[in-house]
This record gives structure tokens, sequence and C-alpha cells, in this order.
């Protein structure tokens, strides 16, 4: 309920002809902040991408420190990506990571800028006080949030950023684009014939010999839940954690998602992402196949095991692999539908570099 | 003529002296180092323009150097501060009535405890309905579990007695109990809310703010007085429990009331930073080595040398990685090593 209010409220105050020099916003931690102008200096925390597809193309020049590690080390490909493009983006301070408790407020403020866009996991690992801290030196703390995964938040993101950086057109583009693919996705199962057809994810990032997380709540549950699968982990694990191996068999899955990721030093993970290639993947994907007892699983028998980007979640692009499910799940409903062609094509309208890599992949 | 032997109560006098000096310099030695510790930072601003931002007080109209002088710098340097110095109390308490020299103030399981209410309010505020925003429920289910772990070994302590073996083993139970309680959550936790626990219980002075100084330092000073009215007493008690209670004195009750202020000390100290290892076990030894036995110069001087090793963590840390500043706890853990091996080194035969 408070949501949808919020949500007209920052409705209003994007219509165009409204955007003045001030105004205020109601952020993603529920803060009313002013924004004063369009920002010259921007101190950014994560959401990297979301950010330049909204900002646009002098978003980039705008970014005078940012909170490096979730974004060169986590993601070190898409990291290399876009350096290749914004070489400046490889000397910019770094303001520690909030995850890790090395988040330094002083290196934010010292770094100058007009405005900090944050995470709200990242403000809520700072507390109130060093949020405050930041006010005080001056600069407009901005909390979004594509991490909670719901449509709903997404969207109000989508428009703070735009509010935010002065691209409120830009902004409501994109949250039409997304809310449209949702709406279609969920209108394509809506008219389908129910699958029926149980799901298993794993995070493919320790090899076949270990048994990786499984999601029971948000995340890839949340993606399945949205589509309407049948997640065979849903009351097994709270949030995520790995299912027992007799289990899974047991359960008998009719399709296995592989998350993927550009992951350094996991020789036996499944690689996706950018600068990976699904050549490299496929024996990656075949070895986890081959684990004992999986070779009589339906999702095996049938070749239904995909390799899907686990860095894809909590970002504006993420719709292409709600697709990718939804399609495993219900292929007619979606015949006409080529998530990885879609990905290039959000690329390719929003961001500065192409989507060069494997994302989305089969098991052939 | 034959030289006289010179009194002894003289060359007490002399030692005493030679005593309070070294203590001196060691609070000098921690000015100069609380000095530094405020002049380096990761924004790399120059003593200069520091000094500027000092004078233009916390309202200055550069709002950044402000913001870093007094809201963030000077709370460090003063949490620093409180930390070590309550750190290093609680260790030369534990240490004299344990009569061990390897009990620091986590020995009976305080930081185990105060680790598990911090992973608790970590993992979700949502298990414990307070009326308490994110950043406080840490440190206060932190401060609470750490009380709890006091009171358990304190209810063993009253039906067995305060021995130092009947106290040591009720805290190991009580650590090895909280231990698992925290394992269990670390078990339970997503990978990111995991990683936060983790680096909690590193302990590091990034996130002080006011109100943290304001509650562990009142804390330090409540202790104080508490403290200088055994004085006394623990020295006695570091003769040995049979000499102590020859003396007249109740063991067990200054057991218990030292062991009290102890927990306190802790809890206050590893509530808002997470438990910083190794200053309550080495800073004792440092006091003993510059001033002896006598606790009215061993608690000071416990105290400076807790609030120098920290601080110099803390320097070190920041000139270590000048962006992300390296946790605290993992320095002094570091350093830690090295430093309880040159006072093991530099102790006479004993």
């Amino acid at each position: 309920m408070k949501l949808a209010t919020l949500a007209t409220a920052v409705a209003l105050s994007l219509t165009p002809a409204l955007v003045h020099a001030h105004e205020m916003i109601t952020d993603l931690d529920g803060r009313m902040v002013m924004i004063h102008g369009t920002p010259e200096r921007v101190a950014l925390g994560f959401y990297y991408e979301d950010y330049l597809a909204v900002a646009g193309p002098e978003g980039a020049a705008k970014i005078v420190s940012l909170s490096r590690a979730p974004w060169a080390d986590w993601r070190p490909n898409q990291w290399a990506a876009y350096t290749k493009v914004f070489p400046a983006l490889e000397t910019l301070p770094d303001f520690g990571n909030a995850d890790d408790n090395t988040f330094s407020v002083e290196a934010l403020i010292a770094s100058k800028p007009d405005v900090a866009i944050l995470s709200t996991w990242q403000t809520a690992a700072l507390g109130e006080p060093a949020v405050k801290q930041i006010e005080n030196a001056g600069i407009t703390v901005v909390a979004i949030d594509y991490n909670a995964q719901t449509l709903e938040r997404h969207l109000l993101s989508t428009r703070i950023l735009g509010a935010v950086m002065g691209q409120p057109e830009r902004a409501e583009q994109l949250a039409a684009m997304y809310e449209a693919k949702t709406a279609d996705t969920v209108a394509r199962i809506a008219n389908a014939v129910p699958s029926g057809k149980k799901i298993y994810v794993e995070l493919a990032q320790k090899g076949p010999g270990e048994v990786g997380n499984t999601y029971g709540k948000g995340m890839w549950a949340g993606v399945i839940d949205l589509v309407g699968g049948e997640n065979i982990a849903k009351g097994q694990i709270e949030n995520w954690g790995p299912l027992s191996p007799e289990f899974v068999i047991a359960a008998q899955p009719d399709v296995i998602l592989l998350a993927g990721s550009e992951w350094k030093n996991k020789p036996e993970a499944v690689l996706l992402g950018f600068g990976e290639t699904d050549e490299a993947a496929q024996p990656k994907m075949a070895a986890y196949a081959a684990r004992s007892g999986w070779a009589d699983l339906p999702a095996v028998k049938n070749r239904e095991v995909y390799g899907i980007y686990h860095g894809g979640n909590r970002t504006l692009s993420d719709f292409v692999y709600a697709r990718t499910v939804a399609k495993a799940l219900y292929p007619e409903a979606f015949a006409d539908v080529d998530p990885a062609a879609e990905l290039v094509e959000y690329y390719k309208a929003w961001l500065p570099v192409a989507p060069d890599g494997t994302f989305v992949t089969k098991l052939q | 003529m034959t030289a006289r032997p010179v009194p002894a109560v003289v060359r007490w006098r002399a030692r005493a002296a030679r005593q309070g000096v070294a203590v001196l310099i060691a609070a000098l030695a921690l000015a100069v180092l609380a000095l530094f510790d405020l002049i380096t930072g990761p924004s790399g601003m120059t003593p200069g323009a520091l000094w500027h931002a000092a004078l233009a007080g916390p309202e200055g109209a550069d709002r950044a150097a402000a913001t870093i002088f007094w809201q963030i710098r000077l709370p460090q340097l003063c949490m620093g501060l409180i930390v070590g110095a309550s750190l290093g109390l609680a260790g030369l308490l534990m240490q004299t009535i344990l009569a061990n020299p390897l009990a620091s103030p986590f020995t009976l399981g305080f930081s185990a405890a105060a680790g598990f209410g911090a992973a608790l309010a970590i993992m979700g505020g949502a298990l414990v309905p307070l009326p308490l925003p994110g950043w406080l429920l840490t440190p206060f289910l932190a401060f609470t579990a750490t009380l709890t772990a006091t009171a358990l070994v304190w209810l063993v302590a009253r039906a067995r007695g305060t021995a130092p073996e009947t106290l040591v083993l009720a805290g190991i139970a009580v650590m090895f109990f909280f231990q698992s309680a925290q394992s269990l959550m670390q078990f339970m936790a997503s990978p990111e809310v995991l990683a936060q626990i983790v680096f909690w219980l590193f302990g590091s002075l990034l996130k002080a703010n006011w109100v943290a100084v304001s509650v562990s330092g009142t804390i330090l000073l409540v202790c104080l007085p508490l403290l200088a009215r055994d004085l006394w007493a623990l020295t006695s008690l570091r003769l040995g429990e049979a000499h102590a209670a020859a003396l007249g004195l109740d063991v067990a009750a200054l057991r218990r009331r030292a062991f009290l202020i102890t927990a306190l000390l802790t809890a206050g100290a590893v509530s808002f930073t997470g438990t910083i290892g190794f200053v309550g076990l080495i800073a004792p030894h440092v006091a003993r080595a510059l001033v002896g036995e006598d606790h009215r110069l061993g608690l000071p001087a416990a105290a400076i040398a807790g609030a120098l090793i920290l601080i110099a963590a803390s320097v070190t840390g920041k000139m270590l990685s000048q962006g992300a500043a390296i946790p605290v706890g993992i320095v002094t853990a570091v350093a830690g090593v090295p430093m309880l091996l040159a006072v093991i080194l530099s102790r006479k035969g004993v």
C-alpha cells in the first residue's frame, strides 16, 4: 500500500514538465531526498549497469568514486568490458565494500560527489549514522533496490535513477519496456496449458563433485515463482542452501537450471557471462549431467538442462532470464521468444557495450 | 668505611618513580600516536586542512572537511582509545582473577557470546522484535548476549565457588555453547549475510560514531571508580590466593566483583566494534613488563598499553590500504603474534 503511494508520488514528480532544479523524491529506503539539479559528480555503490542505462552516454564520466569489489571482483569480465570503453573507471577511487565491512565513508566523502547512489543493502549494512555522516558532508544519498527482484521496486528504482540523473524520459522508457516484457511473460504463461514441470536450480560454482546452493525463496526461486514453475527446493530450503543429492534424485526434476557466472579459479564451474563461450560451458554442464543417478532424471534424459547467467539477476535486463526459465517450462508459448537475442537488443538500445559472451544456453 | 645497604623503602621509592616515568612515557607515546591516527586517512587531507577543519568546528563551512574530521576521524579515534583501554583493563583483571597469563577478556566465552548476539541481529532483526533501528540492534544484541554469558558463568561461580579452575571450566562450557550457536547461525546464513557476520567478528573501527563513543565511554568511566576501590586487593591476589586470604581478603567476593567489571568492560568494548582480538591478551603483559605486579600502576598501564596497541593497529591498517581500510581486528591479530613473542622473550627468568 505504502509502496503504491510512493510509486504514485514518484510518477507524479516525474512528469517531464515538472522536472525542476529542485525536487523531492522518496528513495527505496523510504527517506525523503531533495534533489538539487542534475549532479556532475556521482559516487556509485552498486547497480552499475542500471545506472549507465538510465544516465545515458554522459553517465560514466560523472562517476567520481565507486564501490569497486562488487563490480571488478564479482563480475570481472563485465568490468573488463566496461573499462575497455571507459578506461577512467580503472583509476577511480574505491570506497570499499559494505558486505565485508570495508566501506569507508571518509573515502566516499573525499571524492567530493554531489550525490551518492547506493543500494538498500549497502545503506542497511552502513547503518543510519553513516548515512547521516555522508549527508552532513553535503552529499545527497539515494538508495535504490533491484535486489528485491520485484516489478514494483525495479520500476521505482529506475524512475528514481532518472529523476536523480536528470533523465526522466530515458527512465520512463526503460521502465515501460521492463514492465511490458514482464507483462508479456506473465500473459503468455496465463494463456498456456499449465506445465506442471518440476524444476531444480543449482549454483554451478563448485563443480559436479559438490552440491551447490539452490534457492527456496528470492533470486532464482523468485523467478520460478513468477513463471509458475514447481520448484523442488520450495519448503525444503529457507532462502538458499544445498539440497541433499538423494532428495534431488527422488524429486525427479523435469528441468534443471545450472546457474553460472564469470568466476575466477573455478575450473569445474559452469562459466557463463561476459567473455565466456558456449563451447567451454557445454562439457562443464555435461559433467553435471553425468553425476551419479542423474542419467535417469527426466531433465537429463530429455536434455532439459540449461545454463543461465547468475549475474543476470537484480538488474533491468533480468527479464531475459525470466523468459529463459519460462521458455523451458512452456516451450510452445514462448516458441517465438529468443531470450539471447532480446539481451543483445537490450544492450544495443541502452548500454555502451555489447553482451559478448554466453548468458543462456542449453545442454546439447 | 663500609657501604651501608640502601634501605628497602628507598629502593622501593626509586623503583616506583621509575615505573611512574615508564607509564608517563607510554602515555606520551599514546598521545603522539593518537595525533598521527587523526591525520591519516583515505581522503589524504593535509594536516593543515585538518587543522582548519578542527578550528572551524563541527558546523564548519567546508562540509566535507568538517564531516571527515568531526564525524569520522574523531569518533574513530575516541572509539579506538576507549576499546583499547577497556580491553587492556579487562585483560589484566582476567589474568589476575584467573591467575593465568594466558587469560584474556575473551577466555570465558564473552567474545563467542557477543558474536552470537551480533550474528542474530545481522541474520534478521525480524527474529528479535525490538523497537531499535538496525544499526543499534547489532551492538544491543551483542551486549545482551555477552551479559547472558556472564550470568551463566556467574551462576556456576555462585554454586561451586570462584576458584580459577571452576571459572575457566564454566567459561569454556559457555564459550562452546555460544560458538556452536554462532556456527549454526553462520550455517543458516546466506553468503552475503555470512560475509557480514564474519567481518563483524574481525572487529573494525570504521563504523564508530558519537553514540557508540558515548555508550562505550560511559561504561569505561563507570568501571574506573569501581576498580579503584579494589586496587590493593587485586595486588594482594597476585601474591597467591592463600596469601591474599591470610591478609584478610574475601577472595571469592573480590573475584566475583572483578569478573563482573571485566564482563561489563568487554561487552562495552566489543558491542560496537566487533571482537578485536589479542589486545586484551597482550596489553597486560606489556603493563607488567613496564610496572610489575602493583595494580595501582598496572591497571593504568594496561589501559594505556591496550589503547596504544589498538591505535597503532589502526594507523597501520590505514597505511596498508589507502582506500578501503583493513579491519583493525585483523591488524591486531597479525601484529599481536610478534608482540606476544617479544614480550615472552624479553621476560627475565621467572
